[in-house]
């Protein structure tokens, strides 16, 4: 019965298991790039289309990355102006004023009282005769809260809710702008990084199982005899799961590249849009961390790709 | 060694036609057959079943009482790495050196390079092919890729050696040869099956032959018993199967 016995590949003399295995895929490998350095135009080809699908997605998330640090730097910090009614109680600012200097992420609180007000407005306009005739100062007492670096959309909005809640208040007006376009901004291009990913995740993933397909294509025959000898199907696989690996990866370093280059180029004229809202340009997400999941990134997607085209083709493989 | 027995085999293609009709036949272990009939008769079919490629229609084909038919994908390498498989039309790798050709079976076990090169020159050296190791398999005749071919199918000492018209393209004298390494492995335990239509070949080698027509054992002829023969493998230092 030994001949249908089923029994480890390696097992018999001279074979040894896990050291046979590694040697099969120590062998496999040396194939692997054989291939890929034997048709190294193809190869670049490959390497250049995965890299350019790769790129763009993560050349996004650094962008993402970066903006989301943006508001914090930025100098047109945000704030909020608190209008009293003109009738409100001569106690009403200041109290709201010392409620909000206790908010961690304000900064400072200007007031501003009636005659304040008035007399900046007589300096501003000249004026000062035609406000004479009024019987009462009509301007009234306000305040102006400026919030710390750091602090966030939400952070404005809860303050603005306290400021609403105080008695006297009239208006508050929120000056959020800029935060809220680097938050909106942020948003988008989170969504559209994560959006563009997948697109372009299947894209690489196409890519390389194309390739693979027609690796796979090319050694028809090997595989048949490999086949007819007592290949396992795993095995059959295996050379084409290294050359996925192989173009993921390629790939990933060509997106590294191309990434590097842009941000070559756009450096200059970045550092100084953002010394124009005196805000210092220190591109972050560039890492060892960032270098090692594209790379990760490209081989798994390679991989992947590659498993998809090896197992349809292998199964509509005829040997004879 | 390896007892084969077939029972009631049919195989019927998707269009309809029959190349095998309830086939009753066996194989002693360590026995040597030839197969014969006309074109068409279903001799590739048949060896195709045992090898496994395809499934019979109806019908249990036993190797060593174990049904073949019913073996599991995952389980059906495990069956082929005992059994060597020659075909007329060579089916070696044309960008692969005649020593990589040979090589392919031992690297599919996992064998080491060491033993790899040790056994492929050994069977190498049987079939006369030895200074021609290098070489690509485009650059020898016809009889030589048949022997590189019949090289590649023995290197694994397998316990099964099936043969589809092995001598087609050859002359009088290679074919002889070629049946002559054929009874060697024979002698040594391996059950041999030969498809072939050269009937004065097959007549003088003195074996079982039997006979196919339109898919039926037509004929049983029992063979001669057969003389022992010097080790296929002789080289010193190869481990004999």
């Amino acid at each position: 019965m030994a001949i249908l016995r089923r029994s480890d590949p390696f097992d018999k003399e001279g074979r040894g298991g896990v050291t046979g295995w590694m040697r099969d895929h120590h062998r496999v490998v040396r194939e692997a790039l054989y291939h890929v350095s034997a048709r190294i135009i193809t190869s670049l080809i490959v390497w250049l289309l995965v890299g350019i699908a790769l790129a763009l997605p993560a050349g996004l998330y650094l962008l993402q990355l970066n903006l989301a640090d943006v508001g914090a730097d930025w100098d047109g910090r945000p704030g909020l102006s608190v209008y009293f009614k003109v009738d409100a109680e001569a106690g009403a600012m200041p109290a709201l004023a010392e409620r909000l200097r206790a908010e961690a992420y304000v900064q400072e609180v200007e007031e501003t009282s009636p005659v304040a007000a008035l007399e900046a407005f007589n300096a501003h306009t000249g004026l000062s005769d035609a406000l004479d005739l009024l019987e009462n100062n009509p301007l009234p007492a306000s305040l102006r809260a400026m919030l710390i670096n750091g602090a966030t959309v939400p952070d404005l909005e809860r303050l603005a809710a306290i400021a609403e809640s105080a008695p006297g208040v009239q208006e508050v007006v929120v000056e959020k702008t800029w935060l809220e376009r680097v938050s909106d901004i942020t948003t988008v291009v989170s969504r559209l990084s994560v959006v563009l990913a997948l697109l372009f995740g299947i894209g690489a993933l196409l890519v390389t199982a194309t390739s693979v397909r027609l690796a796979i294509e090319a050694r028809l025959e090997e595989l048949k005899v490999q086949t007819l000898v007592g290949a396992t199907e795993r095995q059959l696989r295996r050379p084409f799961l290294y050359f996925g690996a192989i173009y993921g990866a390629g790939g990933a370093l060509v997106a590294l590249m191309l990434i590097s280059m842009t941000l070559l180029v756009v450096e200059t004229p970045l550092a100084r849009l953002a010394g124009s809202y005196g805000a210092s340009l220190e591109f972050a997400g560039f890492d060892p961390v960032f270098l090692l999941s594209m790379l990760a990134t490209g081989s798994a997607l390679g991989v992947v790709g590659a498993l998809l085209a090896a197992r349809q083709r292998l199964h509509e493989l005829e040997v004879l | 060694m390896a007892h084969i027995e077939m029972h009631g085999v049919t195989k019927r293609f998707d269009s309809g036609q029959e190349a095998l009709k309830e086939v009753d036949v066996s194989f002693e272990a360590a026995s040597m057959c030839f197969l014969t009939g006309h074109s068409g008769a279903g001799k590739s079919t048949f060896l195709k079943l045992l090898l496994r490629l395809d499934t019979p229609t109806r019908g249990r084909i036993l190797v060593n009482g174990i049904n073949v038919a019913d073996l599991k994908k995952s389980r059906l390498p495990f069956y082929r790495r005992n059994i060597g498989a020659v075909f007329q039309d060579h089916h070696l790798l044309s960008g692969r050196s005649v020593f990589d050709n040979v090589a392919v079976p031992l690297r599919v076990i996992g064998m080491r390079e060491k033993d790899v090169g040790r056994r492929v020159r050994a069977a190498l050296t049987r079939v006369g092919l030895l200074e021609k190791e290098r070489l690509l398999p485009t650059h020898l005749s016809t009889g030589e890729q048949q022997r590189v071919g019949i090289a590649r199918a023995v290197v694994n000492r397998p316990k099964i050696l099936l043969a589809d018209e092995p001598t087609g393209n050859l002359d009088p004298e290679l074919s002889r040869d070629i049946m002559s390494i054929f009874e060697q492995f024979n002698q040594i335990g391996t059950t041999v099956i030969v498809a072939s239509h050269d009937r004065e070949l097959i007549t003088s080698m003195g074996k079982r032959i039997i006979e196919l027509s339109g898919g039926r054992v037509v004929k049983d002829l029992p063979g001669r018993s057969g003389m022992v023969v010097e080790e296929p493998f002789s080289e010193p230092g190869v481990e004999v199967g």
